[in-house]
């Protein structure tokens, strides 16, 4: 019960955010100085298709209008046509979703659960080798400059060892060869993960692994681990059964508020990796002025991260009892 | 054969300036279904007895001498494989501060079945949670809420749920370390009268930890009376609290008010208590005692006998014949 | 967080609330063996900052941006006149990573400040106002705090054109400012509580100078060493930029030094090339985390080593 209403109540919070992000960037291109007009209609359309995209888009009619036409634009998928490709921007963006949502999701929960495992052995171990090992392990790992890392893996086990591709999510031999089996293709797309994937997990998991480390030596303190000692259970059971639940809360916490640091890192990961995500087809976008694209990824961007705020509060409240109940 | 004897147990804290001598050379008795009651200030060493007890120590703390009897064997000399069986089976505790004492993201019922199924696992989980049904309904708990997580709880519901939990092995001994301080007094009141009566029906010994000698007095059989790390006043209720011999002890008992008898002014204890890494040499509450003499001062506190089982560690006893 | 008082004070310097702060809270980082080593490495690299200006003088040849070697057009390796080797034009390595320190500290500082300058006045404002004004900016934190930095400056980017180093500095500053702010606010909530605030209300002084001559003062110290080493993320989005590209062409800095390794396909040749400006972004990353902790331990009295009893 409490949670439905939880649900809800975020789901309102991040539709107001969304329309003010959506306002603040209707502002931006109209207003901004420059002409626009031009920054919507490609410059190589013929007259004809340009008007008849700018009386679409409402860019002729006083702001207001210009405003409503925009929302209902967004809410109709009509993005208006990217530069470069031609096509309708919604297909575009829409292609890509996926694969940045592939790459982002899995990295994600893959950092998170190593993070949060590592991160209890660590403190079982304070003060020994292996808790010295692993706190540094993460400090640099983390530290490390997402692009610059990309660049390393890629010389090393894309070049020198050749043991993954280096560029972009499939390979066009097995997508056109009409034999392929859907598990021929899933391994295909797998196997070009493993470098990106590796990239953004090994830059991520450090946070978590130092975070669980810290909320485990706090929780081992609490009243309730003693009350497990005194019970007699075993050392191992009170770490496992006790302790990380709890101290594996605050993990949750960092994951949703560290959720921008990671799509900047995802972004940058697939603009190295050519992998077609959005995030790379807004960096794309950009260096090539093709506005109506940048717009709509940005967006798009926008969405994930919102949703992905929800997904974590969500799954936050749904370990922690004292939310639900 | 006493269910617990405890002699001369000396227990030390290491910090960064020395070893902080918590307890030193407590000696005393409990027989099966009896309670015992120990009072004083804070850091006079109540809660380090009953964490040694259960050999739950904090990392830096070292018993440095004595012997624990329990049922005839010493404690100390067990194994910690040893130590764990016997935890919570024949000795189960109940924390100070007891709102925190429970698993905030697991079941209530579960954790007390849990408390079952460690020391018996092939009880199964069905039967376990049967049994949790029982105890709820000994200690006074609706049983629908077994399924309850503990912030579900009021305050004095948790305090029961966490008796019923000590009760789960149906332990010979419990060690309830200020188990009512944080309820109101109402709720305090019915729950020291339930553990009396558990206490009755199952014929357990309570070691009761308290700062508030009324309760104590209320609750236990015997009383000792801590200070800085020593046992200064020993004996029944009766004669501790009717005839208190140690100035401590006196001075405790006129720091609550009551509601029957005279109408006497309450005085506070004035000072502070004594270095525990470097004690004096001579009587620890000397600074602080109304009736010092400089003899307390230098000479190492003795035991003296008021009557067989009644006995105050003060020099002017002796002197006064009280 | 951290109470009113950071609990350490050097008697008789109360009257002096900075640099009480300081020398109190110097006695603590100094037992931090993090904090030691985050200091030393960010003395290097303010020492190569510094330094960046002496290859230039030596021989305009070392200039990073325009120095050209007569004799060498292309990316070549470490030697005895260029010890990093030459990037794809003839230009000297060293001289760019040098620069590159420089531009990074700019970068940091410059974003820092500006960050710390605004999330101390909203922070002021909204804990003061309280109410709607305080909702309104808190929200308004929450959200900017919710949307990714570089993603942002790139949207701006398309829609501005070209930025340079300043305007980027900028726009970092007014995305960081929500994380002050919420400090800043904390500590005005409990400030606003304090008999001499009273005071000052019913000696009639307006809100402006309450804020101004009385708040302020105690809230600026905390700010400062709080935020003082948060400087990284200014650091590593400035550089982002420049590697993917939009950054100032006009600057060299570590990120641009990445760009054209990559971009101009030397990445698998020209580890020499490809390998500094990485470690060094890193590097100085590192440090300034080291430095954070220690920072939190000297504003967290929970976190001291010497309180904790086991």
């Amino acid at each position: 019960m409490e949670l439905r209403r939880y649900i809800i109540k975020r789901l309102v919070q991040i539709t107001i955010i969304f329309f003010v992000i959506l306002t603040v960037l209707f502002l931006l291109f109209r207003l901004a100085p420059g002409d626009p007009v031009s920054r919507m209609v490609d410059p190589d359309m013929t007259p004809e298709d340009a008007e008849r995209l700018i009386s679409q888009l409402g860019l002729d009619q006083p702001l207001g209008i210009q405003y409503l036409v925009y929302v209902k634009n967004f809410f109709t998928g009509n993005f208006g046509y990217s530069f470069h490709y031609g096509n309708p921007v919604v297909d575009v963006i829409w292609d890509r979703l996926p694969n940045t949502i592939l790459l982002f999701t899995t990295s994600t929960i893959l950092a998170a659960l190593v993070g949060v495992f590592l991160g209890k052995i660590a403190s079982w171990h304070k003060g020994e080798k292996t808790d010295s090992v692993m706190t540094i392990g993460a400090l640099v790992t983390h530290t490390l400059f997402l692009p610059w890392l990309a660049l390393i893996l890629i010389w090393v086990f894309g070049y020198k060892f050749g043991w993954f591709p280096i560029n972009g999510m499939v390979s066009e031999e097995v997508w056109l060869d009409p034999d392929a089996g859907f598990i021929a293709k899933g391994l295909d797309i797998g196997y070009h993960m493993v470098l990106p994937l590796t990239t953004l997990f090994l830059t991520h998991f450090g946070a978590y692994l130092l975070i669980m480390r810290s909320s485990m030596l706090e929780t081992l303190k609490e009243d309730y681990v003693l009350t497990a000692r005194a019970k007699g259970l075993q050392e191992k059971v009170i770490r496992d059964r006790h302790a990380a639940p709890n101290a594996a809360l605050p993990v949750v916490t960092s994951v949703g508020l560290s959720l921008a640091f990671s799509i900047n890192g995802g972004a940058l990961t697939e603009t190295v990796f050519t992998w077609p995500g959005i995030g790379r087809e807004l960096v794309f976008s950009v260096s090539q002025n093709d506005y109506p694209l940048a717009q709509a990824s940005f967006l798009l961007i926008a969405i994930v991260v919102l949703v992905s705020n929800l997904i974590v509060d969500v799954l936050y409240a749904y370990l922690d009892p004292r939310i639900r109940y | 054969m006493a269910l617990l004897e405890v002699e001369d147990l000396c227990i030390d804290y290491k910090t960064k300036s020395g070893y902080l001598k918590a307890v030193d050379g407590v000696s005393f008795t409990l027989e099966k279904g009896e309670s015992l009651g120990f009072v004083g200030e804070s850091g006079c060493g109540k809660t380090t007895i009953g964490l040694g007890l259960m050999g739950m120590l904090p990392p830096n703390g070292v018993v440095r001498k004595g012997r624990i009897l329990f049922e005839g064997e010493d404690l100390l000399r067990m194994s910690a494989e040893e130590m764990r069986q016997v935890r919570w089976r024949k000795i189960a505790m109940i924390f100070q501060a007891a709102m925190n004492a429970l698993n905030p993201v697991q079941r209530v019922g579960e954790q007390v079945a849990e408390a079952m199924l460690v020391h018996n696992p092939s009880l199964g989980k069905h039967k376990a949670l049967k049994a949790v049904e029982e105890l709820f309904e000994l200690v006074g708990l609706q049983t629908d809420r077994i399924r309850d997580y503990p912030h579900q709880y009021s305050g004095g519901m948790k305090q029961r749920a966490i008796i019923a939990m000590a009760l789960a092995c149906r332990p010979a001994l419990i060690i309830a370390d200020e188990p009512t301080t944080a309820l109101d007094v109402i709720v305090q009141d019915q729950i020291l009268a339930e553990i009396r009566a558990l206490q009755k029906e199952f014929n357990i010994g309570i070691i009761f930890i308290s700062h508030d000698i009324s309760i104590v007095a209320d609750m236990c059989h015997d009383i000792g009376i801590m200070y800085a790390g020593q046992l200064v006043e020993y004996g029944p209720r009766e004669d501790v609290f009717d005839s208190p011999a140690h100035p401590y002890t006196r001075a405790l008992l006129s720091s609550f008010p009551t509601l029957t008898g005279k109408k006497t002014d309450l005085v506070p204890i004035a000072g502070e208590t004594p270095d525990l890494v470097h004690p004096p040499k001579g009587c620890r509450f000397y600074d602080r005692c109304p009736e010092q003499i400089p003899l307390c001062r230098e000479k190492v506190s003795q035991w003296v006998a008021l009557s067989p089982r009644h006995k105050a560690l003060c020099c002017r006893c002796e002197m006064d014949g009280r | 967080m951290a109470e009113e008082t950071t609990g350490v004070e050097i008697k008789g310097l109360e009257r002096y609330p900075l640099l009480n702060a300081f020398l109190g809270g110097w006695s603590i980082f100094k037992q931090s063996l993090l904090g030691k080593i985050g200091l030393i490495l960010l003395i290097m690299f303010a020492l190569m900052a510094l330094c960046s200006y002496i290859p230039p003088m030596v021989d305009p040849m070392y200039n990073p941006m325009t120095g050209v070697d007569p004799d060498i057009t292309d990316s070549t390796g470490p030697s005895l006149k260029h010890w990093l080797g030459t990037d794809f034009m003839g230009r000297d390595i060293l001289s760019q990573l040098l620069a590159g320190a420089r531009v990074a500290f700019m970068v940091g500082v410059s974003a820092a400040f500006m960050s710390i300058v605004l999330g101390t006045a909203i922070g002021m404002t909204a804990g003061y106002m309280g109410r709607f004004v305080d909702t309104l900016l808190m929200r308004l934190a929450d959200m900017i705090m919710v949307m990714p930095t570089l993603l942002v400056v790139l949207i701006l980017a398309a829609v501005f054109g070209q930025l340079n180093i300043w305007s980027i500095v900028l726009i970092i500053a007014l995305f960081r400012w929500p994380g002050v702010s919420r400090i800043i606010r904390g500590q005005t909530l409990s400030l606003k509580q304090r008999p001499f605030i009273e005071a000052a209300k019913v000696a009639g002084a307006s809100h402006f100078r309450i804020i101004f001559r009385h708040i302020m003062p105690n809230v600026l110290p905390l700010a400062f060493l709080f935020m003082t080493f948060r400087v990284t993320s200014a650091i590593i989005i400035e550089a982002a930029l420049a590697f993917l590209g939009f950054g100032d062409p006009g600057t060299v800095s570590w990120g641009m030094m990445l760009q054209w390794v990559w971009k101009t396909g030397h990445m698998f040749k020209a580890p020499y090339w490809l390998l500094p400006p990485g470690i060094c972004i890193s590097l100085i990353t590192l440090s300034f985390y080291m430095l954070g902790r220690a920072m939190d331990e000297v504003l967290d009295p929970r976190l001291r080593k010497e309180d904790q009893t086991d």
